[in-house]
């Protein structure tokens, strides 16, 4: 070893010593992580657009002036429990509870039996209020913040705990909940809407919510500075909410639409928890009182959090503070006293875990429901039930790219793709085809039935020839002269990592190779496909969309440029049919819009429509009262409310 | 080198590598784990041969084609089987379309890339699928819940089987083995720098860039991903050779090659890297066998081969969401296992011929 | 020995700088960012507004070009902010420090158990080398590794949570802990010790294997060398030979893999934990790439590479102490 400094040693300790002191100069105040933007153009950045302004302000007129010229329209207020239990009541179940329990879901009608025996609610006396139940979410909550919902774990856990004013029934019909509402009123032209609310609803920590707390959660929403982009959604369509006392909010809109009722819709922060905390962190999760506000938050639904074990559980506890207030009880009790969400990633350990009774229900996948539930361990504790829900899924195909700018080229693809193999044998017979975005028994699919296309290789290879992709070269692709050069006809799919999925594209590979065309199949994560499609980088992706409450959210994917219109479609007819669609009121009218806009894309089959999915549930045997609705078993109101465990003799 | 000293006994002396053989020959177990190894090398090359639904050769038309090579390029396959619509379907068009026609079929007639139809080979059902699909007489090991031929699947996967682990760490072990030498050898600056080499990609995780990789390339495969995998796996086989060489370099051995005008070159590779092999060859022995493992590692998290190629490792990954299938978790493990047993065997069998300290102690 | 070592953590500065470098271009330049994560799982009926997007981006920091992102980065981890996670809205820190206790119990127990078994077997079989007996138990080990995680946990999932339930000899099938919160401190210390077995088990058969044989190997090396024939004539006894003479000289080797499983402890692995549900570092992060945050991904490579980077020293340093020859020049 050398003695003395080492010229080396004093180099790097310079260079070390700037390093210390100059970098840190460089950064601003928390690394980069959201900056709350304090001018609408942040310096060197993209300039803002009207998405950075909160809404111009807005001078209400005085109640007693809209009262006297708005001409209100009374609207639905209802209780949901009690619209589900008037249904029930009109029918007759065949089977009663112990006889459907026996019974082993193999077909559709078995299959009926059962959710119509097992799916009534208690008769008095029959439920036990002290029943504990384990769900299971495949991943972690976010965040505990009511409008920073995005992810299925977060809908589920935050629905429960969460308050809001408007809700929609198992036939996706919006209504004003009779749990906080007294009365629901628009405006004849459309343009407000007026709420009162009750006035015996509190927060899990004592305070009451009053219409001031609605107002409030639309101002944070609406800030720029706020980091939530889903639920904003829908609330950036209205003009203002108002709140003229405690009781009485009032909803401006813009302009008169069919889908104002949709963008009242939003989830309700507590005012005085936020209101001195939110403007010096409008993240909502940085500051102290953030951060322990995401530990134990306060909410304004039947539930509370008590526990919240990151990345294990989360435990609900029903509050009393809910149904009864003042000592009197005002509203139903929740049936079951706690929730429990157990928090297992990984599918196969969950139907262990269902199977042993650890979890009381599980979302199954087609393959578990066909040959893994089937056996004695399942059905010794658990039944399984299936329902059609408005997911469907497709092919999309990038008219921007040189291979499917052409119709008759996308015509070919769905007429070469062997649905019936694909349904029958890759979805066991489980789900129904689909051709278009509506399904069949909603009220905007179109009057004449859309035939799902079969395959036909035939016709297939005659409309390529047609257009232009004949084999020049002998090699067996197909190719095409574009710009001067031979380009042969072989594209990339992405799909997600999900054997499913990448099953029915290795299908279509296996069809299209047939008729001498070339596809690559490239399972990538999903953050990247939804990157590259965004970014229009990319010839075909397999994709989903659930049909949503109401068709014109479909508009996000037709319209000209609009947000997920990945496959860069254009037709102005179908952009004018959607604006029409929004301001016409009578739904038979817009029935006929919607109708219209689906033959067209059927038509031009911008995507490949492939299948309706299913939603397949295993319950355990201990529970009852499970109703289904075309957005599953909990995403609509009674929702999960409507499960309830009978008491043990 | 005590390699070319046999000349006492009166043969002439066979060289270093057939002194080696010469030894290898003599345990049963290495030659029989060797054996294996070129039994799934001959399963490799042969696949479309094995098994297979294209004709191995035939004649149509008054030419001869082998459509078989298919398997290995889709270019390979004769356009003109494309150009008579035969659709991939081959048993039936042949016989129609040409009357005169005659082929020579793979052993079994069975797809990897798809389930049979029905009646494709005249007289045949369709695959079952699902989990109807037990091993049978058309279905030697039985086919996977979409019902494709479990046995065809493994046979064209033997190439990745063999391959996967000879890329990643013949990747690996070179640019290990080399790193290592030039920093245990030469020590000071060079040491310095190849250490910190070492560190840097021993830091930068693997996962990022197989993720990386797979996201940007458009034509992903599984070839790609064990290259990043040899490109990032020889941090521990160097620091292993640093070591040896650092300990190595001041024996007399050296020194004495050096008083006879070795260049380093020749020191480092004649005479230390023979004595340093041991410690590093289990590692590489270990790695090849491993690679299979650490590929069915990559199909659970999702970064398997592309479709429709399948891999061992890829159809255990299935059979974990079929557990009601054994013949899923079976006959891919079984294989598996032997392979794993069989290069070990070879890679223990040839630390133990080449080591010269061995060697001599056996004498 | 000072001036070595103060180079030394001077260079490991120096080579931090450029790993975190390295991953933090990599991460932000592939496809994918943490809004593209939020609007793939969003509703797909809820509608998206691309203006809405750029002020997500803004909000974010992603408007900056990567380098930038970078220094302002590491500006804030010389003042100690590793920052703020994006998807679990929880400061980094925070984040590690609740997987690091989970990790180690399943790693570090491995670790140990595949070391105190691994010594002795990796031993005796070079001791009965090209016996029956070792070459079984050789066959029986290679049997063991050759089994992938992901079945082997399944396996053992099957035979010890639903076979064997409501025995004594069950298992908890999934999760760290099943008490609530307010249950006291043993009985708490039992139930994650019985959730751990499983995965400790799976954690701990597949560097057997490995373990064992390496040490053979060298052993039998070691075994054929000048001294122990020396030794052997000398007249000492089997087990003095191999101890005293022959395995002291194979710890250069050992050394060098301790030094290279020091961050493995800590690594935890992302199969085992996701089929357990364990809430450990390896599933923290994939889940943090998959999720493209940043932040968290940054941290754990910082955290990662320091723990390797000291591991490396600590095994230069030791190879000094083991082998005389050795200095650090």
């Amino acid at each position: 070893m050398r003695r003395g400094s080492d010229p080396a040693i004093r180099a790097a300790a310079c260079l070390a010593l700037a390093a210390v002191v100059g970098l840190p100069a460089c950064s601003r105040r928390g690394d980069d992580l959201p900056q709350p933007a304090t001018t609408a153009a942040a310096p060197g950045g993209i300039p803002a657009s009207a998405a950075d302004r909160p809404p111009e302000p807005f001078d209400p007129p005085p109640l007693a002036d809209l009262d006297r010229d708005a001409k209100w329209i009374d609207r639905p207020v209802r209780d949901g429990l009690k619209l589900l239990r008037e249904q029930q009541g009109r029918e007759q179940p065949e089977d009663t509870a112990a006889e459907a329990l026996a019974l082993r879901n193999t077909s559709a009608s078995v299959n009926r039996r059962i959710l119509a025996a097992l799916g009534r609610l208690p008769e008095d006396g029959e439920a036990d209020f002290s029943a504990r139940v384990d769900r299971h979410v495949p991943g972690d909550l976010g965040s505990t913040n009511p409008i920073m919902i995005s992810t299925t774990a977060e809908f589920d856990i935050l629905g429960l705990t969460g308050f809001g004013l408007f809700s929609f029934g198992r036939d996706l019909e919006p209504f004003a909940s009779a749990e906080s509402v007294v009365s629901w009123q628009t405006s004849a032209d459309g343009l407000l809407d007026k709420v009162v609310l009750r006035d015996d609803m509190v927060w899990s920590d004592g305070k009451p919510i009053t219409a001031q707390d609605v107002a409030f959660s639309y101002m944070v929403i609406m800030d720029p500075r706020v980091p939530v982009p889903a639920v904003r959604s829908g609330t950036d369509q209205m003009r203002w909410v108002h709140a003229y006392d405690d009781r009485t909010v009032v909803f401006f809109h813009k302009e008169p639409l069919a889908t104002n009722v949709w963008n009242i819709n939003y989830p309700v922060l507590p005012k005085h928890v936020y209101e001195n905390t939110w403007e010096a962190d409008p993240t909502l999760k940085e500051s102290a009182e953030h951060v322990r506000l995401e530990q134990e938050p306060v909410s304004g639904g039947p539930y509370e959090i008590v526990e919240r074990k990151r990345g294990q559980q989360i435990v609900l506890r029903r509050r009393e503070s809910w149904s009864h207030v003042g000592g009197r009880q005002v509203r139903d009790v929740p049936f079951f006293k706690e929730i429990r969400f157990r928090i297992i990633e990984d599918a196969n350990t969950a139907l262990l875990a269902l199977k042993a009774g650890e979890i009381d229900e599980l979302a199954l996948s087609p393959e578990q429901w066909t040959t893994q539930t089937t056996d004695d361990a399942f059905s010794a504790r658990n039944t399984k039930v299936t329902a059609t829900e408005w997911v469907s899924f497709h092919f999309g195909w990038n008219i921007e790219s040189p291979f499917f700018a052409d119709r008759r080229v996308r015509r070919a693809m769905s007429y070469a793709f062997d649905h019936d193999r694909m349904l029958e044998k890759l979805c066991y017979g489980l789900y129904k085809p689909a051709a278009g975005n509506f399904p069949e028994e909603s009220w905007m699919a179109p009057k004449r039935k859309l035939q799902p296309y079969r395959q036909d290789l035939d016709k297939a290879e005659a409309l390529l020839d047609e257009a232009g992709w004949i084999d020049h070269d002998n090699d067996g692709i197909r190719d095409k002269e574009i710009d001067g050069r031979l380009v042969p006809f072989e594209f990339s799919m992405l799909v997600n990592q999900q054997p499913l999925r990448i099953a029915i594209c290795t299908l279509l590979k296996e069809n299209l190779g047939q008729i001498g065309v070339q596809l690559n199949v490239r399972p990538t994560e999903a953050t990247v496909i939804q990157d590259l499609t965004q970014k229009r980088k990319f010839q075909a992706y397999f994709g989903g969309w659930g049909a949503g409450t109401d068709p014109d959210s479909s508009e996000n994917i037709w319209a000209t440029g609009a947000g997920r219109n990945y496959v860069g479609y254009s037709n102005p007819e179908v952009d004018r049919l959607y604006a029409e669609g929004r301001r016409e009121l009578d739904r038979a009218k817009r029935a006929e819009k919607y109708g219209r806009i689906q033959e067209i894309l059927y038509d031009d089959q911008p995507y490949t429509w492939l299948f309706w999915r299913n939603s397949f549930y295993g319950f355990s045997k201990d529970l009852r009262g499970y109703v289904f609705s075309p957005r599953g078993p909990y995403n609509y109101t009674p929702g999960f409310g409507s499960l309830w465990m009978p008491r043990q003799e | 080198m005590s390699g070319r000293a046999s000349g006492m006994s009166g043969r002439a002396a066979r060289g270093f590598w057939g002194e080696a053989w010469d030894r290898y020959r003599r345990k049963p177990l290495a030659v029989a784990a060797l054996a294996f190894v070129c039994l799934l090398a001959a399963v490799a090359v042969f696949a479309p041969a094995i098994a297979g639904t294209k004709p191995v050769l035939c004649r149509y038309k008054g030419r001869l084609h082998a459509p078989c090579l298919g398997y290995f390029d889709r270019r390979l396959e004769p356009a003109i089987f494309a150009q008579d619509k035969f659709r991939g379907s081959y048993p039936q068009n042949l016989r129609e379309k040409d009357p005169d026609s005659w082929a020579i079929w793979p052993l079994v007639f069975q797809d990897p890339h798809r389930a049979v139809r029905e009646n494709e080979w005249p007289g045949r059902p369709a695959n079952p699928a699902q989990d109807a699909g037990r091993p049978n007489r058309l279905n030697l090991f039985g086919t996977d819940q979409y019902g494709v031929d479990v046995f065809a699947k493994m046979v064209h996967g033997t190439t990745i089987a063999l391959l996967v682990g000879v890329v990643s760490m013949g990747l690996a072990g070179t640019i290990g083995i080399v790193v290592g030498a030039l920093g245990g050898y030469f020590g000071g600056w060079v040491d310095m720098l190849t250490s910190r080499i070492t560190e840097i990609v021993m830091c930068v995780p693997t996962l990022v860039l197989i993720l990386a990789v797979i996201a940007i390339v458009d034509k992903p495969s599984i070839w790609k991903t064990m290259a990043i995998i040899g490109a990032t796996g020889w941090t521990g086989i160097a620091r292993l050779t640093r070591a040896e060489f650092l300990r190595l370099k001041s024996c007399e051995f050296v020194t004495a090659a050096r008083a006879t005008g070795a260049g380093p070159l020749r020191i480092m590779l004649r005479h230390i890297l023979p004595n340093a092999l041991a410690p590093v060859l289990v590692p590489i022995t270990f790695g090849i066998a491993s690679a299979i493992l650490t590929e069915s590692a990559l199909s659970f998290l999702g970064f398997g081969p592309p479709p429709p190629a399948a891999s061992w490792g890829s159809l255990l990954n299935d059979a974990r969401a079929n557990l009601s299938m054994w013949w899923l978790v079976v006959f891919p493990g079984t294989a598996i296992f032997l392979t794993v047993l069989a290069y070990n065997l070879v890679g223990e069998a040839l630390q133990e011929v080449t080591d010269p300290r061995l060697r001599e102690s056996r004498k | 020995m000072a001036s070595y070592l103060l180079r030394r953590l001077l260079l490991g500065g120096l080579t931090l700088v450029a790993i975190t470098f390295i991953v933090y271009g990599l991460a932000r330049n592939m496809p994918g960012t943490p809004l593209t994560v939020q609007l793939g799982e969003t509703d797909p009926s809820r509608k998206l507004n691309p203006e809405d997007q750029e002020r997500m981006r803004r909000i974010y920091g992603l408007d900056r070009p990567w380098p930038e992102g970078y220094v302002r980065w590491l500006g804030s981890v010389f003042r100690g902010d590793l920052g703020r996670s994006f998807s679990r809205k929880q400061p980094v820190i925070t984040l590690i420090g609740e997987r690091i206790g989970p990790t180690f119990l399943v790693s570090g127990t491995a670790f140990l158990l595949t070391w105190l078994m691994g010594v002795p077997l990796g031993l005796y079989a070079s001791a009965r080398s090209g016996r029956l007996d070792e070459r079984a138990s050789s066959l029986l080990l290679y049997v063991l590794y050759s089994f992938p995680t992901f079945v082997a946990a399944l396996f053992l999932q099957v035979v010890f949570a639903v076979w064997l339930r409501d025995t004594r000899w069950e298992l908890p099938l999934f999760g760290m802990s099943d008490l609530p919160a307010d249950a006291g401190w043993l009985a708490r210390a039992v139930d994650i010790a019985r959730h751990a077995i499983l995965p400790i088990t799976c954690q701990t058969y597949v560097s057997l294997a490995y373990d064992s044989r390496f040490i053979k190997a060298n052993m039998e090396e070691a075994v054929r060398q000048d001294y122990v024939r020396t030794a052997r004539a000398k007249g000492a006894g089997p087990w003095r030979v191999l101890f005293h003479h022959a395995f002291r000289n194979t710890l250069i080797p050992l050394v060098t893999l301790l030094g290279l499983s020091l961050p493995g402890l800590i690594g935890g692995s992302v199969i085992i934990e996701q089929i357990f549900t364990w809430p450990g570092m390896g599933r923290l992060f994939f889940e943090s790439i998959r999720e493209r945050d940043y932040p968290t991904i940054m941290g754990l490579t910082l955290m990662f590479s320091v723990l390797t980077l000291v591991g490396q020293l600590l095994a230069d340093m030791l190879y000094c102490l083991v082998d005389p020859r050795v200095s650090v020049s």
